[in-house]
């Protein structure tokens, strides 16, 4: 895959990675453990900019194109899938609002986001159906024309809640769905953290309850009516090449660990990697590191040259990357034997890790809805 | 000169939609959403490929079903935006 990046684009890719290296892999088990990042690294996280990457450079960001995007979620996502979740969901939020936000919202927020003063939480799942957008329950009902409106409902599996100081919380109204931008410190807004996941453990996922909270005019984001076609759609499509990206940094450190493990770990006077059923499972993931490498640019890559294909190409990446981030995450605890089933094993938490990424951002089995329909739609045509 | 471009810009969404939906015909008034020519999931597809196409921005004001509702209606939100059609 590095062949077909820029100069520019390696360079940032290798800096990248020596930051993952020495800023979050040797403390990532402990964060795992605690269920929490420590405000240390969010403070070093928005220090360097990775917060506002795609940001323009006008509210602090770096103006880094989707490839270099990609590429920063795949190094965190070798790292730490928790870390790179606070780093995809900050993407969403901002890039919404740099999209569909007015003046005085992004003025006031985009600059914050970008350098981490302020970290973002997507308000869009309910307990009642994650993947099923158009039956959200929460309701924004309007108080008086032109007063904007009251909201009550609730969210729940919302990564960063804990610590957001900004939500972007979506639902609907009698004009339709609508979207708006709530601090943290509203009036009616309850947040309750959610632990004990089985993976992502460090991403600060919680619940939130709205009771009758009173929301501007000047808090809503996009047009009454639109915020699930158009407004959610930018942060989604965010949400799923980040996710995706992160999938293959992941199925990296599985295959990188793994040929290391293999190469080395004896068996009475062979090595591991000599036996046949280990060089299978190892050439299995390398095949997938490969193929999850090159679906991760070729979704970028259309974000970047703004392609019609980019939409069908973000599902393919999560929906492959995703799955083999499992295969493999399996397959090096399986190499590693009991000492990948410990809790002080990175395969471990790959493993846990793994699965999630199969569920956020659009569940395997909503991608083949989706995909499915994309391809019988274009029978008869080229595959883009 | 007016007729020719708006020409132009039907023929180019027409073929857009018609690369991505599996759908035979349709004329430049059918209602693209309500006659299920496409889903609301394809609706941020088509405004970045006119976005880019066309290379204007679509903002929170343009935000109106009836900009691009049809053929026709889209051509003529383009012609706007781009100062070629009295608004």
């Amino acid at each position: 895959m590095e062949s077909l990046l820029t100069d520019a684009q390696k360079t940032r890719y290798q800096e990248v990675k020596k930051f993952v290296a020495t800023e979050v892999e040797p403390f990532v088990e402990q964060w795992d453990r605690d269920q929490t990042h420590p405000e240390s690294i969010v403070s070093l996280l928005g220090d360097t900019g990775y917060l506002g990457s795609t940001l323009p450079t006008d509210y602090a960001g770096k103006g880094w194109d989707f490839v270099t995007f990609g590429l920063l979620n795949e190094a965190f996502g070798r790292g730490s899938s928790a870390l790179t979740g606070l780093i995809t969901v900050q993407a969403m939020v901002s890039m919404t609002l740099l999209k569909w936000g007015t003046n005085e919202q992004r003025k006031k927020w985009l600059p914050l986001l970008a350098k981490g003063k302020t970290i973002g939480a997507f308000a869009l799942t309910e307990s009642g159906g994650g993947s099923a957008l158009q039956s959200l329950t929460t309701e924004f009902r309007r108080k008086n024309e032109g007063d904007g409106f009251v909201l009550n409902g609730e969210k729940k599996w919302i990564s960063n809640g804990q610590i957001a100081g900004l939500f972007l919380v979506f639902g609907k109204s009698e004009q339709g769905f609508v979207a708006c931008i709530l601090p943290r410190e509203t009036s009616g807004l309850e947040i309750e953290p959610i632990k004990e996941m089985l993976g992502f453990r460090a991403a600060g996922l919680a619940q939130l309850t709205f009771r009758d909270v009173a929301v501007p005019a000047s808090s809503i984001v996009g047009k009454p009516g639109f915020a699930l076609s158009h407004v959610a759609m930018v942060g989604l499509q965010y949400g799923r090449i980040s996710t995706a990206c992160s999938a293959a940094g992941l199925l990296r450190g599985c295959f990188e660990e793994s040929v290391s493990y293999a190469a080395e770990r004896r068996v009475g006077d062979r090595n591991v990697g000599n036996f046949g059923m280990i060089r299978s499972l190892i050439a299995r993931m390398g095949a997938d590191l490969e193929a999850a490498h090159l679906l991760s640019y070729a979704a970028c890559r259309a974000e970047d040259e703004h392609l019609s294909e980019a939409f069908s190409k973000a599902l393919i990446a999560k929906y492959y990357n995703s799955q083999a981030a499992v295969r493999a995450a399996s397959d090096a605890v399986q190499i590693q034997g009991a000492s990948g089933c410990h809790s002080s094993s990175s395969a471990a938490r790959y493993y846990r890790d793994s699965k999630l990424m199969e569920i956020l951002e659009g569940t395997t089995q909503i991608h083949e809805e989706l995909l499915g329909k994309i391809f019988i739609d274009q029978a008869g045509k080229p595959l883009a | 000169m007016s007729t020719e471009v708006e020409g132009r810009i039907k023929e180019k969404v027409k073929s857009f939609i018609l690369s991505s939906i599996n759908v035979v015909d349709f004329s430049e008034e059918d209602h693209l959403f309500e006659s299920g020519i496409v889903n609301s999931l394809f609706a941020v597809q088509l405004m970045t490929f006119i976005e880019k196409t066309f290379r204007i921005e679509v903002g929170m004001d343009d935000l109106d079903i009836e900009n691009f509702k049809s053929i026709k209606a889209t051509a003529d939100f383009v012609m706007r935006k781009n100062g070629q059609l009295a608004a």
